[in-house]
């Protein structure tokens, strides 16, 4: 009786006012100038540049989601710029402080590896057995590592997670956007069919990775399998398991993050490979926010499933009105509906009363960490290529 | 060294398999667990299914112990044959593992009501199972407890008390695999038994590569 009374908000298609935006846009705007405080008060023009450039960028690209009520094509602007701009930076620094990309494994052994969140899953179980952490990453500059800076990084990934879930894979992950550029450039897949029964490789990737993790005591998938390792850093050949080490994470990138992505128009290694993007689903259960489809606006026109870059919208999800575990939140469905029934929503309230509000919360949340992880990496990569240019 | 009892090697043996367990468990994990994950539901059929792999496992223990002690290289195999030997097991294991998962898929497919006995023989009526063929190699293979228990094992003064200090060890061991039957009580879908199918073809894949290094004279993670 309570969904037959009702009162379904009234479908929005004009811009937002410019002064209502520019106020929305106002707390993103003095976090982007924190985060990128320190860049202004340095001596390195390159720095500098780069740091205004990214708030701006970063401010920006937040007041169009607020004027244009669109999430999805603002958010991967920022998502390819940081996809791109990721390898320059990360190249720059592992060149600077070891003269190569390839890492010997003394070097990893000594934990001078940067510290990265992929292996997170992949270091519970030794961990649990025999108290040692297998992935030995730094997170000082110039190598190194300590117990609380560690605490503290696993601190922060937890907090963020538990808020905004598998979002992470969408607004903070530096590895999404190469393949998500991939995806937008073709105007349509040439490849529709896929079966959905490869939706389940991240978890197999993920069961089978942790296993061997500690069976072999070390953190098998960056080892044997990451696909970007290829724009990273990678094992030093010096023998021929190097060489098929290599050899496998090229094959990988290659196909999982350019191939296949333009051929499909989906994030093909998210979807179907990242046994990381597999741990965070989990968290989608304790996120507050989800996308939510509303029955009572929906006419199964599947736009939003085709849309879908990770394939997280089925029939059967749509007829129970939900996404899958795996959803991404990037709103690529929210913003194809064109009857406004795929709607933000946060756990607990009612379907489709109050989107805009709750795309507002999981914004700031998601934007945030946006900022804080991903600007300061587009910043570095700037700063980068603008040490090169100026 | 004094004279030590019977009694005494045996609680020796047990104490030393009690604490080799988690290293046990890494060891046959990634054959165990996803395998397990792809049988049918329930705790009953979970324990059938380990109690097969442990006894399959204990067999090839107490073989490759006994031949081993004959030979008289429990302890020092010459570094090419134990290649080989690792070698062809770890071959023979992908394979297994590769057959085991398509053999899943095909009984669920046809939801035989036997689907915890698959068969890995191309002839049904005499086939294998899966679960006695996977014990039997991560039995024969080299792990590190093995390893640990043969070092010991090879100090005593006959085959049969070898075998029987393989045998206490491997109880010892064994306690580690009990709560793994719980994974029985993981409810069974279709999502359960294709990531369980895929996660062994992953692992049987790396497997492979493994065993083809090493018969190709490669030494990869210090076999």
């Amino acid at each position: 009786m309570a969904t037959e009374a009702r009162i379904l908000p009234p479908r929005v298609t004009a811009p937002r006012s410019i002064g209502r935006s520019v106020l929305l846009t106002l707390p993103v705007m003095v976090w982007s100038l924190l985060i990128f405080s320190n860049s202004y008060r340095g001596p390195n023009r390159s720095v500098l540049i780069a740091g205004i450039i990214t708030s701006v960028f970063m401010t920006a690209l937040f007041f169009m989601m607020m004027r244009t009520w669109s999430t999805y094509r603002w958010r991967r602007w920022f998502f390819v710029a940081l996809g791109l701009l990721f390898p320059v930076g990360f190249i720059h620094e592992v060149m600077v402080m070891r003269g190569s990309m390839g890492i010997p494994m003394e070097e990893m052994i000594a934990g001078r590896t940067p510290f990265c969140f992929l292996p997170i899953p992949l270091l519970i179980l030794p961990a649990a057995l025999t108290k040692t952490v297998v992935f030995p990453g730094s997170i000082l500059p110039g190598g190194g590592m300590s117990g609380s800076g560690m605490a503290a990084m696993a601190g922060l990934w937890l907090a963020i997670t538990i808020v905004v879930g598998k979002g992470w894979c969408s607004y903070t992950c530096f590895f999404g956007g190469i393949e998500e550029g991939m995806a937008s450039l073709p105007p349509r897949a040439k490849l529709r069919k896929i079966d959905p029964r490869w939706r389940y490789g991240p978890w197999a990737v993920l069961l089978a990775m942790v296993l061997l993790s500690l069976a072999l005591f070390e953190p098998a998938y960056c080892m044997w399998l990451c696909p970007f390792k290829a724009v990273s850093e990678y094992v030093a050949a010096r023998n021929s398991v190097g060489m098929v080490q290599n050899g496998i994470f090229v094959v990988l990138f290659a196909g999982l993050v350019i191939v296949l992505p333009l051929l499909t128009k989906k994030r093909t290694q998210c979807a179907f490979f990242c046994p990381f993007g597999a741990f965070q689903s989990i968290f989608n259960k304790t996120s507050v926010f989800d996308v939510k489809i509303d029955q009572s606006r929906c006419s199964p026109c599947v736009l939003c499933q085709n849309a879908c870059p990770t394939m997280s919208l089925t029939a059967e999800s749509i007829a129970q009105g939900k996404t899958l575990m795996s959803c991404m939140k990037c709103g690529a469905c929210v913003d194809v509906c064109p009857k406004h029934a795929a709607v933000w929503h946060i756990k607990g309230t009612e379907v489709a009363v109050k989107p805009e509000r709750a795309r507002l919360m999981l914004l700031y949340a998601a934007w945030g960490m946006a900022t804080m992880f991903g600007g300061t990496t587009i910043a570095q990569g700037l700063a980068t290529i603008l040490h090169v240019l100026v | 060294m004094p004279p030590v009892t019977g009694t005494f090697i045996f609680g020796e043996a047990l104490v030393l398999g009690l604490s080799s367990g988690p290293a046990c468990i890494a060891s046959c994990g990634p054959v165990l667990v996803p395998s397990l994950l792809a049988a049918d539901a329930g705790v009953r059929p979970s324990t059938r299914y380990l109690t097969t792999f442990l006894g399959a496992r204990l067999l090839g223990y107490l073989l490759f112990a006994a031949v081993a002690w004959e030979l008289g290289v429990l302890v020092a195999l010459p570094p090419a044959p134990r290649l080989l030997v690792v070698g062809v097991i770890h071959v023979l294991l992908a394979g297994v593992l590769i057959w085991y998962a398509y053999s899943v898929g095909h009984v669920h497919a046809r939801s035989r009501p036997d689907s915890e006995l698959v068969t890995i023989d191309v002839a049904r009526k005499r086939g294998i199972s899966g679960p006695a063929a996977l014990g039997f190699l991560t039995g024969l293979s080299l792990c590190p407890p093995f390893v640990v228990a043969g070092v010991r094992a090879a100090e005593l003064k006959s085959a049969v008390a070898a075998v029987l200090f393989f045998a206490v060890f491997f109880l010892g061991t064994s306690v580690w695999f009990v709560p793994l039957v719980s994974l029985g009580c993981v409810r069974r879908s279709q999502a359960v038994t294709t990531v369980a199918r895929m996660a062994m073809v992953l692992i049987a894949f790396f497997y492979l590569y493994l065993g083809l290094a090493m018969l190709m004279g490669r030494k990869v993670y210090g076999y």
